[in-house]
This record gives structure tokens, C-alpha cells and sequence, in this order.
């Protein structure tokens, strides 16, 4: 039976609105954004709560000053820390200034000082030895409370110390400008158009967190769209739906039918999210005067567009030889896990976007289109015939793997029982019919 | 309507299907018999375009079955299942428009069969809510769905209660008084008795029997006669061989040089109350199993003619 296009667009309908009405997608698209919501939320709530909390709450400080040089400073202590907020945060608030206060109290050796420190009568214990000014050699003594409360406790103490080892020989002001040099310092960048600008750093930010979560998304919307394909190919194999099917409709009406829904399902899932992070993100993209390139865009929709075909004929295969849905995930999970293989190299991809590692990942078709996703975020010039080259080493093995897919769907839909081994699967490739 | 001609599937050097030539006439309902691994699903698969002969010709009224403008053909496979999370009415209709159907046109179609398999009140319920009957009906509905010109149905009754079995052969009846073809593959010898007009066993990818009922009911009857009769047979009457008692009839079986028609009249004349004579055909299933067990048939002897031994054989099958 020869390939017809409406055929094939009535099965991608069906495909595409049974799967967007399943509980699981909705699901899907609702859950996991609040998921993360949630989480993020909650948990930066709660990290800068408990920063601002170790830094504001009244704290003792054991001082055991063999050097001599603080025997002038007064017994209370109290720094101001400007608390720089939630750098996502767009809302015009006045920076909030946090004040440490800390009393003082003079121990005459280290070894009294830490006692003190286990009996809980302070919370940490400064040691100034006798060779300080030579060699800088002080110690610190705390209890075990957590990298932020104690970041932020060693933060107001190192300045305090500043400017207690300056106060008296120095006026105040300039003690002041010593101890906090950079206070009002502001960047300015040369850009693209020789001109120097304010130096933006949520923009700096955004521009590589932007095209990092287009490429996860990219990913994201290969892989769902593969999965739901891989569950439709083996959940009607394993009921036996097709074989009724297949008198009226060819195998690649019905492969198109469902690489055309399927994959519509999945960037829908997708689109989905990108807009909801758009709609909530646009204030920020907005304060950082961020905007996304867009050959960017056209660039994502490409590789979108190949690797999800590449991706998919591969599932597609897996479900018609497969006898039912485990066993397709327990063949399926390798190349799940290949399109995510450039987020776990992705510290050598920011720190050297062109180095041999991800300009190989970048042509190796199960990673290249995550990959060059990642070396565009990070704003490296890619050479055009690597993206040339990406992209067309990408389109060839599609169009190969769609090949080889179809050949094995149209066999293997209508085997039952034992799974082929790889010499049986390459004879059904190269078999005549 | 369908020609199938010297028609042969080799799998892994096994010839499945072995040159296989026959014809289903328009509105006939053929069936198509044999074993498990016969060859009859290999066969239908290459009828309905699903896989490819590797040699010989399938046609359907004069087109190749894989040229996209030969009449529509149907399939009901004996391993079938529904898209189950969706309504009866939406699976029908999607059927329909795979068919080509507009979707009004699909959906007034699914209405129509789901009356007729006496189902219009479950049309909005998901398939998954109906009984395993029900299925069956709605999976038959699949096959009816955009008017085919052929229908080849694999195994229909499974799963049918009588009533629906009923339902279902009246169905066929119905679409063979309108033209339609029917190609049935079953084990139920005694419904292709009942509604086939031809049949065609197969036995390991061989053709072995190949007519009507009737033919080859003949082919392979013996020389004897069923006797019922409310008084006692005489054990002496000229040209019977011997007498074989049942429950309420008697087996005579006669000389080769006797005709059954003498016989009748020497039982009258001798008195006998004669309730019922007739040759002894064996039943089509006894055929059948006797053709499965010893594979004898027309790629044989061509002729379908029983030796002595196989009669022998058979009629020992005789109920």
C-alpha cells in the first residue's frame, strides 16, 4: 500500500489529541513547573533565611589576642552586611542592610576560649596569635552550623577584624573605604557597537542561562516526544491493535502519522513550559534588557525538528521489536541517557566551548543537538561549518535511521513472541520484503 | 472477484505458503481451513497487502491487491484488539476515516453498524467498559466500517455467545446478498457447513482440499448408506456388506457393484418403516481431521479420491 498524507495526518490528529487528553500529560505539563516552583522557592526561602538569621542573631565571640593590637576595641562589635537579594528578583526593593552584632569577649588562652566554645557560652573563637603581623597565621574555632550561617558569620568577622586592625590609625572614612573598597564600584563594558556600557550582570547571567534552558528543554521535548512514541509503538503491538490496522493503512502512513503527532505532543509539553517561564521570566528578561537572538531560535527549532526524528525513529524501532513496554524501556534507556550525556560535560563546555570534547559532541548525532545548544549559550563564536556540519551529519543519520525504523516497524510490528537479536534485525534491513 | 495464483512465502528457507491457486466468485463466502501453522494467516496477510508473496500473483477484480485503486478490502485478524481509553463511536469513526471516510461520514457509518450489532446504546461508553462480546461485535464493526468488497475475517465467532454467533451470521448473510465477498477463516467446521458456499484447506502451506461443501463432502464418501427405520433392518439384504448399529441409525455398507437405490427399495419391499436414508458423506470435520493427519489431499493425488484405507479410516470417524 503506497503512502498517503491524509491518512497519515488522521493518525497524527488521533495520536496528538489522545495523548494531550491523558491525565499523565496534564500532569505533566502542570506538575513539573510547580514542581520546581515550589522547590526553588522554598528552598532559596529558606537559604536566606537562615543566612540572614546567623548573621542578625545576637552571637558571642571568644577573642584570644596575643598580639595586642585590639586591646583598644571596644567589647561590642556591629558591621553592616547589604544583603544583594534573590539576583532573579525584578522588584525595584531598596537593598536590605543586615547588621551583625556580636559581643566581644577576651580570652586570655585558646585553650579557655574553646572550652567556652563547647559549653556553648560562644559561638566561635577568633585566635590571634603572637606572629600574626608576620605571617597572618590567625585561627577560627566554630561549632558545626551549616556552610551558610557560617560563610555569612565569617564574612562580618573578617570585616570586623578589618576595621579594628585599622581603627586608630587611620581616620574613619578612609578605615571605612579600607574595609569595604568596592562598595559603590560600577562596571562599564565596551559592546558590540564600540560603545561602553553598564555592565548588566543578570544579563550576563541570562545569557547563558536562557540558551541552557532552551537546551534542556530542547532535550526534554526530543526525549518526551521519543518516549510517548515508544509507549504508543509497544502498547499497540502488545494489544494487537495493528495487524487490523495495517490492511487499510501502509506502515509508513502509520510511522509518519505518529512521528508527526507524537512529536507535536512533546513540543507542546514543552511550548507549554517555555511560555509559562516566558510569561513569568519576561519582567527579568525586561530589567536585564535581554533579548533572545533569534537565530538562536530558528537554530533550536532545526535541531529540534532533526533530532527529534532521529531520536524518535530509533523508538519507533524499539516499540515494533519489542514485545511489550518494559522491555522497550529496558532497550530504550541508553539513548535516553546519550541525549543528556553534554549536560554532564557541560563544566568543560562553559569553560571551553571549543575545545575537542564539544565540538566531537557536537557532531556525534545522539548529543549534537543538545550540545551545540550549550556551546551557543555560552556565547562562543561556533564556526559556521561545524554548525553546517552538526546539522548535516545530524539530517543524514535521520534520514538513515528513519530508513532502517521503518524497515523494522514493518516487520516487526507483526512478530510476536521472541525478540530478534541484532544479526535478525540487520537481515530484516537488508531483506527485500 | 479474488484471484490468487501459484502463490508462494518462504520464511528462513520454509516455504509457508507452497503455490497456492484458487478464486473467491463475487458475494461468495469461502472459507479458508486448515491446522495451526498451515500457512492460512501467511496467506490472508499476503491477500490483504499486509506482507508480499515472494512469487505469484494475488488480484482483486482484475488489480493487483497493492495497487491503491483495487476495491477496498477488510480485515478482522484472529489477534485483534481497540484503542480502549476512547468511546465505542470514536474508534468506529476513526476506523472510518482511516478508510477514507469524511468524518461526518465515518461517524453516521459507526452509527449505523452500532445499531445493527445491537450496540447504539453503548456508543458513548469506552470501549474498555464493554464486555469481551461487546468487543468482538465493535471489532467486527471495524472490519464492516466504509462498505469493503471483500471482508476477510480470521476466527469471527471467537468469543461469541450463540445468540451473537446468530447475530453475526446473518450479518455476513446480509452483505453477501449485496455483493460483498467474504473469505472466513475458522476452526468451526460446522459453520463453514452451514454458511459457506466453497472452501480451501490447507496443510503445511500446501493446498489439500479445494470446492464446495457439497464436492468434497462427496470426494471423499464412501459406499454406504444412514439408515433410521422404526422397525428392525433385515441382516440379510442383497448387496450389504455389513451393518453398523448406532444409538438411532444403522451404517450399510455396500458391495461396490450395489446402488444405494436398490437397497432402499429392497428395504421397503421387505416391510422396513424407512424414516430417513441418505449417502454416507462424512462431515466436513471429519475430513478435515483425517486430511491434517495423514496430509493427503489434492497436492497428493490431485484427485481427492480416498483409497480403501482412507475410507476405512474415516468411517471409523463416523458418528
Amino acid at each position: 500500500m503506497k503512502f498517503s498524507m491524509s491518512r497519515a495526518l488522521t493518525i497524527a490528529r488521533r495520536e496528538y489529541v489522545t495523548t494531550i487528553k491523558r491525565k499523565a500529560f496534564l500532569f505533566t505539563v502542570i506538575a513539573m513547573p510547580a514542581y520546581f516552583a515550589f522547590v526553588m522557592t522554598f528552598s532559596v526561602s529558606l537559604g536566606s533565611k537562615a543566612a540572614k538569621r546567623a548573621m542578625t542573631e545576637t552571637n558571642t565571640i571568644a577573642l584570644v589576642d596575643s598580639t595586642g593590637l585590639l586591646a583598644e576595641t571596644p567589647p561590642q562589635m556591629t558591621v553592616e552586611i547589604v544583603d544583594e537579594g534573590n539576583p532573579f528578583d525584578t522588584s525595584k526593593k531598596a537593598p536590605v542592610t543586615n547588621k551583625f552584632a556580636a559581643e566581644v569577649r577576651r580570652f586570655p588562652d585558646e585553650s579557655s576560649a574553646k572550652a567556652a566554645l563547647q559549653k556553648n557560652e560562644v559561638q566561635q573563637v577568633l585566635v590571634l596569635p603572637a606572629s600574626y603581623m608576620n605571617d597572618g597565621g590567625a585561627r577560627r574555632y566554630t561549632k558545626n552550623g551549616g556552610i551558610i550561617g557560617s560563610s555569612g558569620r565569617e564574612r562580618a568577622l573578617l570585616r570586623w577584624l578589618t576595621g579594628a586592625l585599622l581603627a586608630g590609625h587611620l581616620d574613619s572614612s578612609l578605615a571605612e573605604r579600607a574595609v569595604r573598597p568596592g562598595k559603590g564600584l560600577v562596571n562599564y563594558q565596551l559592546d558590540d557597537k564600540s560603545q561602553f556600557v553598564m555592565q548588566n550582570d543578570m544579563r550576563e547571567l541570562l545569557t547563558f542561562m536562557v540558551p541552557l534552558a532552551l537546551a534542556m528543554l530542547l532535550a526534554t521535548s526530543i526525549v518526551t516526544g521519543g518516549q510517548y512514541l515508544l509507549q504508543g509503538v509497544a502498547e499497540e503491538k502488545e494489544s494487537r491493535i495493528l495487524e487490523s490496522l495495517l490492511c487499510t493503512v501502509s506502515t509508513d502512513d502509520l510511522m509518519v502519522g505518529k512521528l508527526i503527532g507524537l512529536g507535536g505532543a512533546g513540543l507542546t509539553l514543552v511550548a507549554t513550559w517555555g511560555l509559562v517561564s516566558s510569561y513569568f521570566g519576561a519582567p527579568m528578561l525586561a530589567v536585564a534588557d535581554f533579548n533572545m537572538p533569534f537565530t538562536t531560535l530558528v537554530i533550536a527549532a532545526v535541531y529540534f525538528l532533526l533530532g527529534y526524528t532521529f531520536y524518535a525513529s530509533i523508538m519507533t524501532g524499539i516499540g515494533a521489536v519489542t514485545n511489550n513496554m518494559r522491555e522497550a524501556q529496558q532497550f530504550a534507556w541508553m539513548f535516553t541517557f546519550a541525549n543528556f550525556i553534554p549536560f554532564i560535560t557541560m563544566t568543560a563546555t562553559i569553560n571551553d566551548p571549543n575545545s575537542g570534547l564539544a565540538v566531537g559532541l557536537s557532531m556525534f548525532p545522539m548529543t549534537a543537538a543538545t550540545e551545540m545548544m550549550l556551546r551557543l549559550g555560552t556565547g562562543a563564536v561556533v564556526p559556521a561549518w561545524q554548525l553546517a556540519a552538526s546539522m548535516g551529519i545530524l539530517a543524514a543519520s535521520a534520514w538513515i535511521m528513519l530508513m532502517i525504523s521503518s524497515r523494522v516497524f514493518r516487520i516487526g510490528l507483526l512478530m510476536y513472541g521472541k525478540t530478534p537479536n541484532l544479526p535478525e534485525i540487520l537481515k530484516w534491513v537488508t531483506s527485500k520484503g | 472477484m479474488l484471484e490468487v495464483r501459484n502463490v508462494t512465502k518462504v520464511f528462513d528457507d520454509r516455504k509457508v505458503v507452497n503455490d497456492v491457486t484458487f478464486d473467491v466468485k463475487p458475494g461468495e463466502i469461502f472459507a479458508l481451513l486448515g491446522q495451526n501453522g498451515a500457512g492460512k494467516t501467511t496467506l490472508i496477510r499476503m491477500i490483504t497487502d499486509i506482507t508480499r508473496p515472494d512469487s505469484g500473483t494475488i488480484t482483486l477484480e482484475g488489480q493487483p491487491v497493492t495497487s491503491p485503486s483495487r476495491p477496498r478490502i477488510a480485515y478482522l485478524p484472529e489477534e485483534r484488539g481497540l484503542y480502549r481509553k476512547v468511546s465505542v463511536l470514536e474508534a468506529l469513526a476513526y476506523y472510518g476515516e482511516l478508510k477514507d471516510l469524511s468524518r461526518k461520514e465515518a461517524r453516521r457509518q459507526a452509527v449505523e453498524l452500532l445499531e445493527e450489532v445491537e450496540l447504539a446504546g453503548w456508543a458513548k461508553k469506552h470501549v474498555h467498559e464493554l464486555s469481551k462480546g461487546m468487543q468482538q461485535k465493535v471489532q467486527m464493526c471495524t472490519a464492516l466500517i466504509g462498505d469493503p468488497k471483500l471482508l476477510v475475517l480470521d476466527e469471527p465467532f471467537s468469543g461469541l455467545d450463540p445468540v451473537n454467533v446468530r447475530l453475526l451470521e446473518d450479518i455476513l448473510k446480509k452483505r453477501r446478498e449485496t455483493g460483498v465477498t467474504v473469505l472466513l477463516s475458522t476452526h468451526q467446521i460446522n459453520k463453514v457447513e452451514q454458511l459457506c458456499d466453497r472452501c480451501l484447506m490447507i496443510h503445511r502451506g500446501h493446498m489439500v482440499l479445494y470446492g464446495t461443501v457439497r464436492e468434497i463432502r462427496r470426494q471423499y464418501a464412501e459406499h454406504a448408506v444412514y439408515v433410521s427405520a422404526s422397525t428392525p433392518l433385515p441382516s440379510d439384504l442383497e448387496g450389504v456388506i455389513r451393518m453398523e448399529r448406532a444409538d438411532d441409525y444403522s451404517k450399510l455398507v455396500l458391495q461396490r457393484s450395489a446402488e444405494a437405490g436398490t437397497v432402499l427399495k429392497s428395504l421397503i419391499a421387505r416391510g422396513v418403516a424407512v424414516d430417513s436414508f441418505q449417502p454416507a458423506q462424512p462431515p466436513l470435520e471429519d475430513i478435515f481431521r483425517h486430511v491434517a493427519d495423514t496430509g493427503s489431499g489434492l497436492d497428493q493425488g490431485r484427485s481427492g479420491k480416498l483409497g480403501d484405507d482412507a475410507i476405512a479410516a474415516l468411517s471409523g470417524g463416523v458418528r
